[in-house]
């Protein structure tokens, strides 16, 4: 497959580069002897997981990061720059550094949301880059910047550009970011999680958008993400990165079909497949025995030895790790046997919730937004029921209601015999105990200056449970269940990385014993290696305990993996119920079918498609230009 | 836009009346016998009782209430007679009854207790004098306190943003009265050749040659003094509110953009870090209205504090009544105004209407 590229030029050459983060605690090597190289028209591909040094690389090719602390102590990043010729960016004085960003490299950002300045308006924001790089007047950047948001598919573009940031939605924003960078047709454009922050639906149709941009333009890009699903969609090399290392590069198709590290392994076999219901998911902890990170049993005392020993790693290759881990079809049937026996524990009756709309001097009730719209279910113990839609659809509103951080409009919901809809506050803190809710955000939703001990321990004190002497062992006893050691008692929210505080609120929600516990987007916010983790331990946890799990999410796959039933949601309703195998493979509904198409499956037919499809685009561009050299000769 | 000014008046209003309602009944509960106040050295009973019957005083509480708001409001209900129309200034608008009659009229404080006179119009002429003084200040501390805010956030960590945090820590903790003495004496009197300034001076001096003539000279001193700690304040402010800003990801974006620095600081931190200065602004010019006493009264600034230290001292509660009110009005007036100035600054606003 190399071929494609042998002959190109070389763009962007980064050699050696090491980058440093000084702290009060010491140096931090973030990057350690980074060598790549992106062709022209080339789409490279960056994986690794938060932390393993992908944005700061993005970031240190046009010079952002925040210095001090960053700093860059050895390497260099060659351009082939069409203003200076041939330039080591790292070398280059801030002046001629604010001519090369945006308009020969241009970047997307993660988030979206706080990507764009909220004071401007979206077209501002896009003819700042025309009247700056490409000196054009005012009144013929808008009529561009209008062109622009047309080619980014972005629906009414004249109304968008006199719109600001907070009128239009996550993926209208993304493509305005896009258009952003598109603006000075750049020889690179760097994609940091450009889709991370997005529905699946959407994200797909970012990805679609991004990948024909690419095919028109010509222009190389970088794409970085945690996903491996994702890249599939779009690249046409892999570099897949592991604590500022590179640890495995090649052609899509190589890494995919062949992967020769255990973490690349680790990585293509830990997410959630659509196809095979799997017991337990493989983590990367099972290719590599010296994951020094996180260790799947405790989290311990960092080893300092990085060696990759493959005697005594669980599985040698990625197909055996999932056929080990996959459920036979008797266990299937045992194990929805075993759901609906006995009496539901949960029911819930013509369930709504209204919010008003105030218009009007003196807030006259005009309309109202249905956010859930008489919905009615079952909940049998020891089941997990997955609960999928896209945002807006209601589904966290959903999941307040039921344990009552809402107010219910209308209906009931009846928990172990009692109408949780007309409980009063006495009555609702016994009913917190049994039912417990863990949110999306492991970074906001626990208080920065409490211990981890003290927020573990606090629900207990507020319910009155357990001897005070033995609360403490009890916290213990929780943190080892979740995976943690008992040092982290003392120690705050701020030490832990993303997955290590999900699996403290986790511990939290544990600690009053409940027998319900509603998980909201609980792992959206995670990387896929870390919320196969957390996955694997939840399931772990219903197991040990004999819980009942509402599980929320917008990702189908991970639904799937947790759930026996699945409802998928959609304006407040559902529009769709059942064993969540009989949905995937029969989707009743066009929506519901959309949202198993989005997900990025990185499946190597895909693949093969999608590398011969580009070559063939390649050839056929190469033949054009012939053609036109030939004709103006 | 037009309906979210109209809310915001009608909120002001509201509070407006709460503060009347405060005041008038707060007034109350003070000890101090307003007969005895107005008669002077004239003490037989007569006098006492007409005086109690022209101020309303033999009636209860609440029709004693509903009188002073009748006189307050610009839309009000009088009997019709000449000692009605000499006392309020109305115009009439229509009969109600045979004798009463609904008119429109400036608002009646009532008149002092020393000097006889309409409150409103001892107060105005004052008022205009502490408004300039209070404006100068602020232009002065906005300006020099956004500028030096600016320079201190994008210098972070070097000496220079070292030198203007000191200074300002130093502006906010010197009591006004100090730095108020401190400027005069050092500046009105010892410096007085080389400054050219006086220790004391109206804004208008009435020269016994030339007449009435504008000394802007004079409000230089007086105007400094009070703008040192809102100008210390508004410092902090911009430094702390444009750290946070330059830290957010749209600023990654503009310098990803290849914008220059002083255009990411000027186009696309500026307006954002500016929103907490705008409420602190405001906050300030309201309160330097009416807490421009010291200043006044060091620099014998014949402003509404002038005026107020000098009716409290009296016991003159009409004037101290009404400065009060003033300040409450000006108060209320100024928020709609930041109200309206944060949705002209920040879309985001004009969402929740």
């Amino acid at each position: 497959m190399n071929e494609l590229f042998d002959n190109s030029k070389t763009v962007l050459d980064i050699r050696d580069l090491t980058v440093d983060f000084i702290s009060e605690n010491g140096i931090t090597t973030a990057v350690e002897d980074l060598t790549m190289s992106i062709g022209e028209g080339e789409s490279v591909g960056i994986v690794g997981e938060s932390g393993s040094g992908k944005t700061v690389t993005a970031l240190s090719i046009l010079k952002l990061l925040q210095s001090p602390p960053g700093i860059y102590r050895d390497g260099s990043i060659l351009f082939r720059s069409k203003i200076f010729g041939e330039v080591d960016l790292l070398q280059q004085s801030e002046d001629s550094l604010q001519k090369i960003r945006g308009h020969e490299i241009s970047m997307i950002f993660q988030e979206p949301m706080t990507s764009l300045n909220p004071v401007l308006s979206c077209g501002d924001q896009l003819v700042e880059s025309l009247t700056l790089h490409k000196g054009i007047k005012a009144k013929e950047a808008r009529e561009m910047a209008v062109d622009l948001f047309r080619t980014v598919q972005l629906p009414r573009a004249n109304i968008i550009f006199d719109s600001y940031p907070h009128n239009i939605s996550g993926g209208q924003k993304q493509r305005v970011m896009i258009a952003m960078a598109l603006a000075c047709q750049p020889q690179v454009i760097i994609a940091d999680e450009p889709t991370t922050a997005l529905d699946v639906t959407v994200q797909a149709n970012i990805l679609r958008l991004l990948k024909n941009l690419r095919e028109d333009l010509n222009s190389s890009v970088l794409f970085i993400t945690h996903d491996l699903g994702v890249i599939a969609e779009i690249a046409d090399r892999i570099i897949v990165m592991y604590e500022g290392r590179i640890v495995e590069q090649g052609t899509i198709w190589d890494v995919f079909s062949d992967p020769k590290h255990p973490y690349t392994k680790g990585l293509l076999a830990c997410r959630p497949r659509l196809d095979l219901r799997m017991k337990r998911l493989p983590t990367v902890s099972d290719f590599m025995s010296h994951d020094f990170r996180i260790p799947d049993e405790i989290i311990g005392e960092k080893e300092e030895e990085k060696n990759v020993d493959t005697e005594d790693q669980k599985y040698k290759s990625v197909g055996e790790a999932i056929l080990l881990n996959v459920e036979r079809k008797d266990e299937l049937i045992e194990r929805r046997l075993s759901v609906i026996q006995g009496g539901p524990i949960l029911t819930v009756n013509g369930l709504k919730k209204y919010y008003p709309i105030h218009k009007g001097l003196f807030g006259k009730h005009i309309e109202e937004v249905k956010a859930v719209d008489g919905i009615s279910f079952e909940v049998y113990p020891g089941e997990t029921i997955g609960l999928v839609g896209e945002s807006g659809c209601g589904k966290t509103t959903l999941g307040k209601l039921l344990i009552r951080l809402l107010e219910p409009t209308a209906g009931e919901i009846i928990f172990e015999g009692k109408n949780i809809a007309t409980l009063n506050q006495g009555e609702l803190r016994g009913l917190r105990k049994s039912m417990q809710i863990i949110f999306q955000d492991p970074y906001n939703s626990l208080n920065p200056r409490q211990t981890v001990g003290d927020a573990i321990l606090e629900p207990m004190k507020i319910h009155g449970l357990f001897r005070r002497v033995d609360r403490k062992d009890k916290v213990f006893e929780l943190l080892y269940k979740v995976g943690m050691k008992e040092s982290v008692y003392n120690r705050y929210p701020h030490e832990f990385s993303g997955g290590e505080r999900q699996r403290i609120c986790i511990a939290r929600a544990l600690s009053l014993q409940p027998r319900f516990v509603i998980l909201d987007e609980s792992v959206s916010a995670l990387d896929v290696s870390v919320q196969a983790q957390i996955l694997n331990l939840l399931n772990q946890l219903k197991k040990d305990f004999g819980f009942t799990y509402i599980f929320i999410s917008h990702d189908l796959s991970v639904v799937k993996f947790m759930s026996d039933r699945l409802f998928v949601m959609r304006n407040g309703r559902f529009i769709e119920m059942g064993f969540s195998e009989d949905i995937y493979l029969r989707p009743r509904e066009e929506y519901t079918q959309n949202l198993i198409e989005s997900i990025p499956k990185g499946d190597l037919e895909d693949i093969r498609k999608n590398v011969l499809r580009r070559r063939i685009l390649k050839t056929a561009r190469l033949i054009r230009e012939e053609i036109k050299t030939k004709h103006d000769e | 836009m037009i309906r979210f000014i109209l809310k915001r008046l009608a909120y002001g209003f509201l509070v407006l009346i709460g503060v009347i309602i405060v005041i008038f009944f707060l007034f109350h509960a003070l000890p101090g016998d307003p007969v005895s106040m107005m008669a002077g050295q004239r003490t037989d009973i007569a006098t006492r009782e007409s005086i109690a019957r022209e101020l309303g005083l033999k009636e209860p509480l609440h029709i004693q209430f509903l009188l002073y708001i009748n006189d307050l409001s610009p839309l009000s209900i009088h009997n019709d007679n000449a000692s009605n129309r000499e006392k309020y200034g109305y115009r009439k608008l229509f009969r109600l009854k045979k004798d009463k009659v609904m008119v429109i009229k400036r608002p009646y404080l009532r008149r002092s207790f020393q000097s006889n006179r309409r409150v409103d119009e001892i107060l105005m002429g004052n008022l205009l004098n502490t408004f300039w003084l209070a404006l100068a200040a602020m232009i002065l501390a906005t300006i020099i306190g956004i500028f030096s805010g600016i320079i201190a956030a994008i210098n972070q960590n070097t000496w220079l943003d070292h030198l203007i945090i000191s200074v300002s820590v130093l502006g906010i903790s010197i009591p006004t009265f100090l730095s108020a003495i401190l400027f005069a004496i050092i500046f009105g009197y010892y410096l007085s050749d080389y400054t050219g300034l006086n220790l004391t001076g109206q804004l208008w001096e009435t020269d016994p040659i030339y007449g009435r003539q504008l000394h802007l000279e004079n409000i230089i001193l007086p105007a400094i003094t009070l703008g040192i700690r809102p100008l210390s304040i508004i410092v902090q402010l911009t430094r702390s509110s444009m750290l946070d800003v330059l830290s957010k990801d749209y600023i990654r974006t503009a310098k990803a953009k290849g914008l220059s620095r002083f255009l990411t600081v000027y186009k696309h931190a500026l307006k954002n870090a500016l929103n907490p200065v705008i409420t602190a602004v405001s906050g300030w010019l309201a309160s330097l209205m009416a807490g421009a006493f010291f200043v006044e009264y060091i620099f014998d600034w014949k402003g509404l504090g002038f005026v107020t230290i000098k009716a409290v001292q009296s016991l003159d509660f009409p004037v101290v009544m009404g400065s009060t009110l003033i300040v409450a009005l000006i108060f209320i007036l100024i928020n709609i105004f930041v109200d309206i100035l944060y949705a002209v600054v920040d879309p985001r606003i004009r969402l929740t209407d």
